[in-house]
């Protein structure tokens, strides 16, 4: 690996999967510099409103409307708040641009660690039928991999980074390598027992959750406290993120560099070697523009900014991506469909209630189409994401009777929400804006990517199924409601530079490699060429760190 | 404290990087500037007047008395509510509350010959209870939103977080199945 760069390995990006690639590369020797565009967050001490109650929080941890409005227009469907407000991506600052006609929600951080500080933290591995159903029934591509190719890193990623759940023996859900499930409380141990009564082959499980329930001495973690806190970030390090779990091991090898502000734009490429040469970069706060090179690049700045930066490398004058010779770059962009709640009363059982903040709850896994067409008018499934609590009582009237009345808790409710599949689609894209630029040159991603009929009849399905499973449960005031659907919602967007195994037909190979770069990795949510119906980031660690160990042979034997 | 030409220097040892010159800010539609930071100190406007923020504080109290715990007052409601009103909420959100108040002094003026700041709390109750049941102008849209302010206020006070509520910042532990006559309040984090 003779080389006269200072670094091996350029990371681009420092989210889950950017944060995996680090570890992975600089704990197998090689000398790594990550890029990241966010702002420096250090573990514990960047956590400013960590532990705060909300009297100790901006606008009592309220985000005020007008700066909802002026600044975080779309980060206010990311649950953004004034205790993580810096976490979050300034809309008004980084735009980008869809038709009114394909409304998108691009929910992006702003801070080093990326969206690992902010994410959900559902972990799951998808099902061997994931990665064959593309396949199957002829829709989009194949996956140029299957289940088995994957079973190993998820059970090296699963182990270190800590996976609380059961173990089920679901065909469609594999067991992680899991540490204790978080408890159901009573109210969802009794609706676990109704449901599965009323119908049979349906299941409520765990949910599967990055927050640990055994600590970690090794890595400085402590288990989960049930603060429910977590998008504050945790200075306990319970739960995944790129401070508390991958940043400190990549650190620990004295091997990393890590620089916070740098906006990366492009990637330089040479047509006779094929490879990429540089990546280009700008200071966010000096303005000023760079470039560094290396052996080895990895593209981890989430699904949608890395396909941004494969377009946005091309030859001066060329409309064309150095990376784009199949065509495909910035096409099937998918994210998961929501929006369908379903809620409802348990009657009894309040001699009970919830001593602690369980971040989490219970799942309903995928019942639609496993291994047959149910017949029910749409392909693939959905799952269900839901939790049963005791909130404090109503208001009622005003004074002294209802200051009383208030220090009560109501009766226990239930509600879940559904997450669907959406297929890819060709036509489902992302491109250059052809004349708006950002502030940092960068042509602005320009957005055309809707559901179709096939998520749409999904999400009455899920509508209708839910509403039928609460009421057979027994629940009383079954409600259900359906909002807007918009892509980018559920920030799950995955797609854009799907792997293959056609070069003609895909940007990635089985490896998350460039078929048009073999230097060059992409290794977060943009090689994904199907999405399944389960939460994605768990897929990411494994994909990268499976990626990272081949990258590394190959530089090794001499093929990178 | 290294200066930022220091600094600039010393980063294009380290990188051993090209420099190229700085770019232009884009052009564009989009307002430039810097990120806000959320204001927190006193209003920025006067939302209310002399009288009506001193109806606004008594019928805070009206809502939330002191009781076995502090009231409303003296969680800093009516502060909140005036802050929140100038410069958290949408300009819209102040009609409701200024007209209600409005709407209550005139038939406090009407029923009791009093400013309603200076009614009694038996009076002011009633005037509450009128706006509640829709009998003033405008009487509803005020008591819901007012109502709802005064309980955000005080609920997310330190008044209202330690001392009305059971402050339990670490749980440590989750029992989904806890004794509820173990519960003397809310929880609160």
């Amino acid at each position: 690996m003779a080389s006269t760069d200072r670094f091996d390995a350029i990371v681009i990006g420092s989210g889950i999967s950017g944060g995996w690639a680090a570890k992975e590369l600089t704990e197998k020797g090689l000398r790594v510099l990550m890029l990241d565009r966010g702002f420096m967050v250090e573990h514990g001490e960047g956590y400013t409103y960590d532990g705060k109650p909300a009297y100790e929080v901006p606008a009592r941890n309220i985000m005020p409307k007008p700066l909802e409005e002026s600044d975080y227009f779309i980060a206010k469907h990311g649950y953004v708040a004034p205790s993580n407000q810096a976490f979050y991506n300034n809309d008004r600052l980084n735009p980008y641009a869809y038709d009114e006609s394909s409304k998108f929600y691009w929910i992006r951080p702003a801070a080093v660690g990326g969206k690992s500080l902010i994410w959900g933290r559902w972990c799951f591995r998808w099902s061997p039928d994931d990665f064959e159903a593309n396949k199957r029934e002829g829709i989009g591509g194949d996956w140029p991999i299957r289940y088995d190719d994957l079973a190993p890193w998820y059970g090296y990623v699963e182990k270190y980074a800590g996976v609380s759940g059961s173990r089920e023996n679901l065909p469609y859900l594999p067991d992680s390598e899991f540490q204790p499930p978080m408890p159901m409380n009573v109210a969802e141990k009794w609706m676990k027992q109704r449901l599965e009564t009323e119908f049979p082959g349906r299941k409520l499980i765990h949910a599967r959750l990055s927050n640990m329930t055994e600590d970690k001495p090794e890595q400085n973690r402590t288990k989960c406290q049930f603060r429910n806190q977590c998008r504050n970030g945790c200075s306990f390090g319970a739960y995944f993120s790129t401070q508390a779990v991958t940043l400190p091991a990549a650190r620990a090898t004295g091997r990393l560099t890590l620089r916070s502000d740098a906006v990366v734009t492009g990637l330089d490429y040479d047509p006779g070697t094929r490879r990429v040469t540089g990546v280009r970069f700008i200071d966010a706060k000096t303005g000023q523009a760079e470039a560094v090179s290396a052996r080895l690049v990895f593209l981890c700045a989430s699904a949608m900014a890395s396909t941004q930066i494969l377009m946005n490398s091309r030859a001066p004058g060329s409309g064309r991506s150095h990376f784009d010779s199949s065509g495909t770059l910035g096409r099937y962009v998918m994210d998961h469909i929501l929006r369908v709640e379903i809620s409802g009363d348990i009657p009894g059982m309040e001699e009970y209630i919830e001593y602690g903040r369980r971040p989490g709850g219970v799942y309903v896994p995928r019942f639609r189409n496993i291994g047959k067409d149910d017949g029910v008018g749409f392909r693939r499934g959905y799952g269900y994401q839901g939790s049963a609590h005791r909130e404090p009582a109503e208001p009622v009237g005003f004074g002294a009777s209802m200051k009383q009345g208030m220090r009560r808790y109501g009766g226990w409710k239930f509600s879940f929400g559904a997450f669907g599949e959406c297929l890819p689609y060709e036509d489902n894209h992302v491109s250059l804006h052809p004349d708006k630029v950002d502030r940092f040159g960068v042509p602005l991603m320009r957005f055309n990517v809707t559901f179709r009929d096939n998520e749409l009849r999904m999400m009455a399905d899920a509508r209708e199924e839910g509403e039928k499973m609460l009421r057979k449960a027994g629940l009383q005031n079954v409600k259900s409601e359906e909002k807007e659907h918009v892509p980018g919602d559920a920030i799950h967007e995955m797609g854009g530079a799907r792997m293959g195994t056609d070069p003609r037909a895909s940007v990635l190979n089985r490896w998350s490699q460039a078929h048009d770069a073999a230097n060059l990795f992409v290794t977060d949510g943009a090689q994904m060429a199907s999405i399944s119906c389960v939460n994605p980031s768990l897929t990411f660690m494994a994909l990268t760190a499976r990626a990272a160990d081949h990258a590394v042979r190959g530089l090794r034997e001499g093929m990178i | 404290m290294i200066g930022r030409r220091t600094a600039l220097a010393g980063m294009v040892a380290m990188f051993g990087t090209q420099l190229f010159a700085p770019i232009a800010r884009a052009a564009g539609v989009f307002p430039a500037g810097p990120v806000p930071v959320i204001s927190q100190g006193a209003p920025s406007i006067q939302v209310f007047t002399p009288s009506q923020h001193a109806l606004m504080t008594a019928l805070s109290e009206r809502i939330i008395p002191t009781t076995d715990t502090p009231g409303a007052i003296a969680a800093g409601v009516p502060a909140y509510i005036e802050k929140l009103l100038a410069d958290w909420a949408a300009p819209d959100d102040r009609k409701p509350i200024v007209a209600g108040l409005d709407a209550i002094e005139a038939r406090s003026l009407r029923d009791y010959k009093l400013p309603a700041s200076r009614a009694t709390p038996e009076q002011q109750d009633a005037l509450l209870t009128l706006a509640m049941n829709k009998e003033i102008p405008h009487g509803e849209d005020f008591f819901e939103a007012f109502r709802q302010l005064v309980i955000v206020g005080y609920y997310t006070s330190e008044i209202g977080i330690t001392q009305e509520c059971e402050y339990l910042p670490v749980p440590g532990e989750y029992n989904g199945a806890f004794p509820y006559s173990q519960v003397n309040k809310v929880y609160s984090a």
